[in-house]
């Protein structure tokens, strides 16, 4: 295991100084039956962070501003903003996007307009109130927060995530 | 408020936590490039605000499944509905089996907000067809409310009128509408006029205000916008029952304190102070999109129905008050937590009070219906009144002739009107 985190160490160096495009358009992938599963997935044992937001939400917006920020300060920061918005209403969100979010999160958007599965496998316990976020450790614990967060305590979790081992 | 809800087991297989690693380390190391350029000075060229105001605008034009229907005093239902750019309204006189040709309300087209908590409301009263609706404007998140009646019998609308005196473009919207015997119009909305001030002098300002307006004349003309309330929530419905004194009693989502989004409600008299509703502590800067339903019932008893997801108080809840509403029996918590009971909806006829709301049982989506013959002291069984296995609208209920009705329209079935209340074993 100690020899899997070195070479992923050096991947992450190695990749860290690969040139990468900023400048294209963030790709929304299609967040349908199964995805939020998929993103968990793709993210074992390590830590990120999920945000549900809406265009008809202001406090989303502020929430997503404040992560750019951070997103900024920790770059290695995985974070997956995950739009409840319509799929005709991409053009809108993919605006939205690119006004306030943090240029290196994933980005998806409800592709099934029937959002009623989609919620039920995302969280029994959520009904659709936004922001809604969930915050994974690197155990795959998680804990969901509705509303706009603070600043102080997301980077607060941020840092204690990942800090030196 | 945090807490912890899923425990994911930790994938053992060796090969695929490296996958994962591999896949997290080859993102985190993207995103550490990503920021460098971005340090050294390649930012990408945000949209103009205007661009995101055109996507915005063609956002508006969704597809929407909000339909509204009511009985008028002979019988007949009357359904107002979204197309393009239009309300319609139509009739049924056998249940919205056949309908009349849908006619136009606006006759220039307008973005008219139909999703989730936005919908046109009509009323028909005494052969007048009361309608309004939000229009939505350029900018994200606002609006106007419009007000159109039709004096022929829904032959032809009135151009619609702009009920709310301040014209800025920021959010007047989520109206609700009431008519008395009197034929006095009252329509409530949410309105960002103060935020609006308080921005200006760089001042914070939580939630944002509740106003109204009244027509003496039918609806001819509204008189000038009263504040109801300051700090309602920003994006639940407004719920408006009329009292059995002709007045109208509105209840909303309101924010308490900080940041409490629990429930209010007052009496549209000029004599009452708001009165707190609902006492589940909602500790939340969210948009819950998820308002309350007020119904007064012939006795003068309020019935009220509400959401929380308050971490110690979570769900649905109802409650009634036999003083006007200056206090409320001990909520009752209803619906199915497992299934993500949502959007309640009450309707009295006299001392029978009547709930239905939004199941999902990881299949289908159903709404769960359930009676009380006792003025809400006691209640039946919940029972499955409608199923769908695709999109669906908020479901509400109607009543004439002493029965109560589900109105709900879905994707798949199109609208149904089902009567419900009566014991079916």
């Amino acid at each position: 295991m100690k020899q899997l985190g070195l070479l992923v160490l050096l991947c992450l160096t190695a990749l860290s100084f690969a040139p990468t495009s900023t400048l294209a358009a963030q790709e929304i992938k299609p967040f349908v039956r199964g995805s939020y599963q998929q993103i968990i997935s793709a993210r074992q044992g390590k830590p990120f962070i999920i945000s549900f937001w809406s265009l008809s939400c202001g406090h989303c917006m502020d929430e997503m501003a404040m992560l750019k920020k951070l997103s900024k300060k920790y770059f290695r920061l995985d974070l997956v903003l995950v739009s409840t918005d319509m799929p005709e209403e991409k053009k809108s969100v993919a605006a939205t996007l690119e006004k306030f979010s943090p240029r290196n999160a994933e980005t998806w958007l409800f592709a099934d307009s029937y959002t009623d599965p989609l919620y039920f496998e995302i969280d029994k316990k959520w009904y659709g109130e936004l922001p809604r976020t969930y915050f994974f450790n690197a155990k795959n614990e998680v804990t969901a927060i509705s509303g706009k967060l603070e600043h102080e305590e997301v980077e607060r979790w941020v840092r204690a995530q990942y800090a030196p081992q | 408020m945090i807490e912890t809800i899923l425990n994911y087991q930790r994938v053992t297989q060796m090969n695929r936590i490296f996958l994962a690693l591999l896949l997290a380390a080859i993102w985190s190391g993207q995103a550490g490039a990503a920021d460098q350029s971005s340090h050294a000075g390649h930012s990408a060229s945000p949209l103009p605000d205007q661009e995101r105001e055109r996507k915005w605008k063609e956002s508006l034009a969704k597809h929407s499944f909000a339909l509204t229907a009511v009985f008028d005093e002979k019988g007949r239902l009357w359904l107002a509905a979204i197309q393009g750019q239009h309300v319609y309204i139509s009739y049924s006189d056998d249940h919205g089996i056949t309908r009349s040709a849908p006619v136009k309300v606006n006759a220039e087209p307008e973005s008219i907000l139909g999703d989730g908590e936005n919908r046109p409301k009509i009323i028909v009263r005494k052969g007048v067809v009361y309608v309004s609706y939000t229009q939505g404007l350029a900018k994200p998140m606002t609006g106007h409310i419009r007000f159109s009646r039709s004096l022929d019998g829904g032959k032809t609308f009135s151009q619609p009128i702009t009920v709310n005196d301040n014209l800025e473009i920021i959010s007047h919207r989520f109206d609700a509408m009431g008519v008395n015997d009197r034929g006095q119009v009252f329509v409530a909305w949410l309105d960002k006029r103060d935020l609006s001030v308080a921005a200006k002098k760089g001042e914070k300002y939580a939630g944002l205000g509740l106003y109204y307006a009244v027509s003496d004349d039918k609806g001819k003309s509204f008189k000038a916008n009263i504040k109801a309330a300051d700090h309602a929530c920003e994006c639940c419905r407004v719920a408006m029952a009329i009292d059995t004194d002709g007045y109208p009693v509105i209840a909303w989502r309101h924010v308490f304190d900080i940041n409490i989004r629990d429930h209010a409600l007052l009496k549209l008299d000029a004599k009452m102070a708001p009165v707190r509703l609902s006492y589940e502590n909602w500790n939340t800067a969210s948009c819950p999109h998820h308002g309350p339903s007020l119904s007064i019932a012939s006795d003068g008893i309020y019935h009220a129905a509400w959401f929380s997801n308050a971490p110690q108080q979570r769900g649905l809840f109802y409650g009634h008050s036999t003083d006007q509403g200056k206090t409320f029996s001990s909520p009752m918590n209803f619906g199915n937590f497992d299934a993500q009971a949502a959007h309640p909806y009450v309707f009295s006829l006299s001392s029978r009070v009547f709930l239905v709301w939004k199941e999902f049982d990881g299949e289908r989506t159903g709404i769960i219906g359930m009676h009380s013959d006792n003025a809400g002291k006691s209640w039946s069984a919940p029972g499955k009144l409608a199923t769908t296995s695709d999109v669906s609208d908020w479901p509400f209920l109607i009543g004439k002739n002493n029965r109560a009705y589900l109105s709900w329209n879905t994707k798949n079935e199109g609208y149904r009107l089902i009567e419900i209340g009566e014991e079916k074993k």
